[in-house]
């Protein structure tokens, strides 16, 4: 199914600030298909959500349902919120963030961008260290995993997603290319040094905390705020069939 | 005032409290409507089912059922009135210090009253200030720096006029910054929520205090930093606190760091009245412990002694109250005879 396709391909857009997926967040407020034109609704947890994060995101699921091949055009909207029609019309026009908001913008998003990748990379890394630190092992040991050896690490099925996520983000910093590099790192790719182990965990337990915390509560959010609506569509659905348009489907 | 059930004495002073009105007849556009109805999510997502109000009353409250909440349900001594101006948003503006001043008139003695002010407001701004000080006393002030302001978008601690203005409390003896941080900021591309400027002036302005509502999060880490780095900089526990109900474990994480980072005493208790009742958040609070693992961890405890501070005795120095003598003052008051 093209519906399928098109959530695969939203799975891949992250909040920047929460570092997990529109789809699990519950972002995706419905998708339709009409022949190579895909329009995706999508809405965040409350009115106020920092333009500019909204704005990464809207510009995220047009360049990544955009790699589908059958896709000619895609539409973004943003519901239900300060900026919904700035953001969504700058993006579909395949304008920049300063181009959108000329008089508000001094810069595009890619400095924020990197900040919150540093942070993400942080948190990934912390989550799985914090795991290997609960197993019992040292920190010599921790310090003297390579990256060839994350696969193999033996944990279990939670402990292994964490490393995943951990091998993906090395991966999109370029760590990850040389096997026989030291796994646990700075963002930079700096090695960390024995003595330096517990003061880097506890600055990044801080990092993890707050991206956590603040995912907890956007999460909550958009839950109160869309709860309501959601279960009168759930119903809709478990009804006689959902309308479609005839030439293509509609997902909601 | 809460009492333990060995007859300790905890005096309660809220740090951050709000007499709005939000009601359809002052909005003035769609930005007052997502304004409040984002407080409400916030309201209906975080309280205790029993707490949840009706839409309405949220929106508009008044000051005898604010009375009633806060003092005589909600264990609360003292509060203190944080306004938020937003008159882009409310036509006669969402919560001013004009408007708290009708419950600080008739109560003297149950209310700090606290002003605001805008560096894009310029010289008048200044004159304004100063009418406050004469006017109400004021001690603080609440900024707000993702409020609008015709075609701009929120402003920064460091900018020039700011650091007027913060000159010009230190001239007037308004020695308490509360500092909240919202979704917008000029240039836009850059983090809202960045608490960096906040470091620049508690060093420029070593006589003021600067008080981080809601503790710099969704930026504890940087929050924490900047407390361990100023000796004036504050955590305000407004929104922290309700996560006490609905994430317990998060909120141990939390406060251990802040205990650690920031100090039991520089933190104050806050409810963010009306969006979350004080009566529950203090009965929480007080009945709440630090898990075994992260009192270990952190090697901090969440004592009576902590409770106490937090809960009154930090707002009661840095806003010069002494506990003792306003029990006495507050025993023979208006409100203390609803009780």
């Amino acid at each position: 199914m093209r519906s399928d396709e098109v959530y695969g391909q939203l799975a891949r857009v992250y909040d920047p600030e929460l570092d997990q997926p529109l789809t699990e967040l519950g972002f995706v407020g419905g998708v339709s298909i009409d022949g190579s034109v895909v329009t995706v609704r999508f809405r965040l947890p409350t009115f106020w959500c920092a333009a500019n994060f909204a704005f990464m995101m809207a510009a995220d699921i047009r360049e990544r349902v955009s790699e589908l091949p059958w896709v000619e055009r895609v539409d973004v909207q943003l519901l239900d919120h300060f900026f919904d029609e700035e953001i969504s019309s700058g993006v579909n026009c395949g304008k920049s963030f300063v181009e959108t908001f000329p008089s508000l913008a001094t810069d595009d998003l890619d400095e924020l961008r990197e900040t919150f990748r540093v942070k993400a990379f942080v948190a990934r890394q912390e989550r799985l260290l914090r795991s290997l630190l609960a197993l019992g092992w040292t920190e010599n040991a921790i310090l003297g995993v390579r990256i060839g050896d994350l696969p193999r690490l033996p944990l279990g099925s939670e402990g292994l997603a964490l490393v995943d996520r951990y091998l993906a983000i090395l991966k999109e910093r370029r760590l990850a290319d040389n096997v026989t590099a030291p796994a646990f790192v700075h963002p930079d790719g700096r090695p960390i040094d024995p003595p330096e182990l517990r003061a880097h965990l506890s600055r990044a337990q801080r990092t993890r905390l707050s991206v956590e915390f603040n995912a907890a509560f956007c999460r909550g959010l958009l839950k109160t705020r869309y709860e309501e609506a959601d279960s009168l569509c759930r119903g809709a659905l478990a009804g006689p069939p959902f309308p479609g348009t005839p030439s293509g489907e509609v997902v909601e | 005032m809460f009492k333990t059930k060995s007859g300790d004495e905890f005096f309660v002073i809220d740090g951050h409290l709000h007499l709005w009105d939000a009601s359809p007849e002052n909005q003035a556009n769609k930005y007052g409507a997502g304004f409040i109805s984002c407080f409400y999510d916030y309201h209906r997502n975080l309280s205790p089912p029993d707490y949840v109000w009706e839409q309405s009353l949220f929106e508009k409250y008044g000051p005898e059922r604010m009375l009633k909440d806060v003092f005589i349900d909600g264990y609360v001594d003292m509060g203190i009135f944080q306004p938020t101006y937003l008159k882009d948003f409310y036509k006669n503006g969402f919560n001013t210090t004009e408007q708290n001043s009708w419950l600080k008139v008739r109560y003297p003695e149950r209310w700090i009253l606290n002003g605001s002010w805008d560096p894009r407001d310029g010289e008048a701004g200044l004159e304004y200030l100063e009418s406050l000080v004469h006017r109400f006393g004021i001690r603080g002030v609440k900024l707000y720096t993702a409020e609008w302001k015709g075609n701009s978008r929120g402003w920064k601690l460091t900018d020039p006029w700011a650091m007027r203005y913060l000159e010009k409390c230190q001239q007037l003896g308004v020695k308490n910054i509360h500092v909240h941080k919202g979704p917008t900021i000029w240039p836009l591309n850059r983090d809202a929520f960045d608490v960096a400027d906040i470091d620049e002036v508690a060093t420029a302005f070593t006589d003021l205090n600067f008080i981080v509502e809601h503790c710099g999060l969704p930026r504890l880490e940087d929050f924490c930093w900047i407390a361990t780095q100023e000796r004036n900089v504050y955590g305000g526990l407004a929104v922290v606190m309700p996560f006490i109900h609905s994430r317990p474990r998060y909120f141990a994480e939390v406060l251990a760091n802040l205990l650690w980072w920031v100090g039991a005493d520089k933190l104050l208790f806050a409810s963010d009245y009306a969006i979350w009742h004080p009566r529950w958040i203090v009965e929480k609070f007080m009945a709440f412990e630090l898990p075994d693992d992260i009192q270990k961890e952190f090697g901090v405890s969440f004592t009576l002694d902590v409770k106490k501070k937090i809960l009154g005795e930090n707002a009661a120095r840095i806003y010069g109250i002494d506990i003792n003598v306003r029990k006495k003052e507050l025993a023979g008051d208006a409100v203390a005879a609803m009780r």
